[in-house]
């Protein structure tokens, strides 16, 4: 084990909506069964947790003897998929107090899942949700936009992006495009 | 640097050890290491030196080794030879050691060891020595001269005043330094053998001292500014500290604005860990270890006279890197808008108790942005100040620029 002081907590990447949708490549760092599980996003990160800022437009309880709930967190650019299960209690009663519609931080794990009939979707285990205001979904929206550019910026420079550029065939330009789109919902 | 420079230093080099090379053969052989391969003329002379000392069976010829050497340029792995002062002596730890202390020149100084296998003459305080094919090794994250059978030992007739060359504190790193600062706080000794400990400031920052009990040293006073000459710097977990016993200081007139070393760090809180919110602690003088919900302290048991205090441990995160902070009850108070009492009296009326903070304050700050800044402490940040970050237009409009569109 690695000694206390050596610890470092993965640091929870700002990705916006639309980006995480297309996210399909996950492998796991290291051999062992604790080894963290990481996805590489399409603008060149990896990443096992993320931090979104948007609107709960719905959410459902689901399930009888095992009870989670699942939600809609909608931000500029699309649609975030969350759920919340009996392993993460206090994450499920946060989210069971909400009542949507309303501005929702949410600190989270991406996982992927292959459907039956073979597609891939993405959603977000929470970790822990709290309701917040206008302000800070639009603080949210300039970061995240901040660190998509500067990932895009140094794409093609690190390991992590030529991974996603084998995996995903990224074009920057789309999304430099979809950070300007979001920027522009922001209003002044 | 010319290849017949270097093929007459060679040979020299060779002669001075009684063998007679060949100087063609030696320019023939740099010439192709430099020319057809591309190698420096430092590496190539270096590795003709040596080929030709093997041939010739003559040793002691490394050119690195005999080369003087500036003591601050010097890296742990080399073999080195240096002229210095030395300026300290410290006991040996043990019997195997002949001499310990520190050896400086103009350039910077050095802890050194000399071993008592090798029967290395003793050096004495205050002169000046050569020593020739002395190693450089890490010892406790500092480099360290080892003096051992193979170490030349000359005594130089040469007293040139030396003066060390002061290191802003914020820049020390293990080993020696030298410093000009002032004492800021002066703390209860924790051991019986020590003299005094406390912290010492300039204006870059500050760092905590000891000087051990010897013969001979004296305490320093309180906010006076002192001229300290080649203290040891060492890591523990870390962080630096400063022994003052192979230093050599002296009082000095004038005064320093001591530095606050603030750390300000942006992001949003992510997690509010347990053990935030309303917590007890015990009132045991000295102690102050927070209780459990059992009003238990791991050292003093059952305390039920225990007092309340609020706090935030929590994780401000930017998206590249995420902090540990603590906030402690003044910030909280600001952040939250609950004081101590409010709370004190929240968790005592309602059902929930204790928890019922940690809920408030978590729903309170959760999630939102934050500017932060205190000083960083065992990887985790004590917060001074705790500030909302609000949204600025300018912003966005830089980011609506950079993100390649005309701005809307």
């Amino acid at each position: 084990m690695k000694p206390q002081s050596a610890f470092e907590r993965e640091p929870a990447r700002r990705v916006f909506a639309s980006e995480l949708r297309e996210t399909r490549y996950q492998f796991r760092d290291g051999d062992d069964e604790k080894s963290p599980t990481y996805v590489i996003l399409p603008t060149g990160i990896r990443s096992n947790r993320i931090f979104i800022v948007g609107t709960l437009t719905e959410k459902q309880r689901q399930g009888d003897q095992n009870v989670f709930y699942r939600g809609r967190v909608v931000d500029p650019t699309g649609t975030f998929f969350i759920m919340a299960g009996s392993y993460q209690p206090e994450a499920m009663q946060q989210l069971a107090r909400i009542e949507p519609p309303a501005f929702v931080a949410v600190v989270g794990k991406p996982n992927l899942y292959t459907t039956p009939d073979g597609n891939c979707l993405v959603s977000v285990r929470v970790e822990s949700i709290a309701v917040v205001d206008r302000e800070t979904r639009d603080l949210w929206v300039l970061d995240t936009a901040r660190e998509t550019l500067d990932r895009l910026d140094a794409f093609g420079t690190t390991d992590d992006s030529r991974k996603a550029q084998e995996e995903y065939g990224t074009q920057p330009d789309v999304y430099r495009k979809i950070v300007y789109d979001a920027l522009t919902q922001v209003q002044l | 640097m010319n290849l017949s420079e270097v093929t007459e230093r060679i040979s020299r080099k060779l002669e001075a050890k009684g063998a007679q090379p060949d100087r063609q053969k030696i320019e023939s052989r740099l010439r192709r290491l430099a020319e057809e391969f591309g190698v420096n003329i430092d590496e190539a002379e270096r590795t003709v030196t040596a080929d030709l000392a093997r041939e010739h069976n003559v040793t002691g010829v490394g050119s690195s080794s005999t080369e003087l050497r500036p003591i601050s340029e010097i890296v742990p792995g080399e073999w080195v030879t240096i002229e210095g002062k030395i300026v300290a002596l410290t006991p040996p730890v043990s019997p195997s050691i002949a001499q310990t202390g520190i050896i400086a020149d103009s350039s910077g100084a050095m802890r050194f060891v000399a071993w008592a296998r090798g029967n290395p003459p003793a050096m004495e305080y205050g002169h000046w020595y050569r020593l020739e094919s002395a190693v450089v090794d890490e010892y406790r994250g500092a480099p360290n001269l080892k003096i051992h059978s193979g170490t030349t030992i000359s005594r130089m007739e040469r007293d040139a005043p030396l003066l060390p060359s002061i290191t802003p504190i914020a820049e020390l790193k293990p080993g020696i330094g030298s410093v000009r600062a002032k004492v800021i706080q002066d703390w209860d000794v924790t051991h019986d053998r020590m003299l005094q400990t406390g912290l010492l400031g300039d204006e870059t920052g500050t760092i905590k001292f000891v000087i051990w009990k010897e013969e001979g040293k004296d305490r320093l006073e309180l906010d006076t500014v002192y001229n300290i000459f080649y203290a040891t710097v060492d890591e523990y977990n870390g962080r630096l500290s400063l022994a003052l016993n192979t230093a050599m200081y002296i009082a000095d007139e004038g005064d320093i604005e001591v530095g606050r070393a603030e750390t300000e760090i942006q992001g949003a809180l992510v997690h509010i860990a347990p053990g935030s919110g309303l917590i007890k602690r015990c009132p045991v003088e000295g102690c102050n270890r927070t209780l459990s919900r059992q009003n238990y302290c791991p050292v003093h048991e059952i305390q039920p006279e225990f007092r309340y205090d609020l706090r935030i441990k929590a994780v401000l995160d930017d998206g590249i890197r995420a902090r540990n902070v603590l906030m402690q009850r003044e910030v909280v108070e600001a952040l939250t808008g609950i004081t101590l009492d409010e709370a004190v009296q929240i968790a005592e009326t309602n059902p929930l108790g204790m928890d019922e903070i940690f809920y408030r304050i978590r729903n309170t700050v959760l999630g939102r942005y934050y500017t932060c800044s205190g000083s960083e402490f065992g990887g985790r940040l004590l917060v001074n100040s705790c500030t909302p970050i609000a949204f600025e237009p300018e912003e966005l409009a830089a980011l609506l620029n950079r993100a390649g569109g005309e701005p809307a």
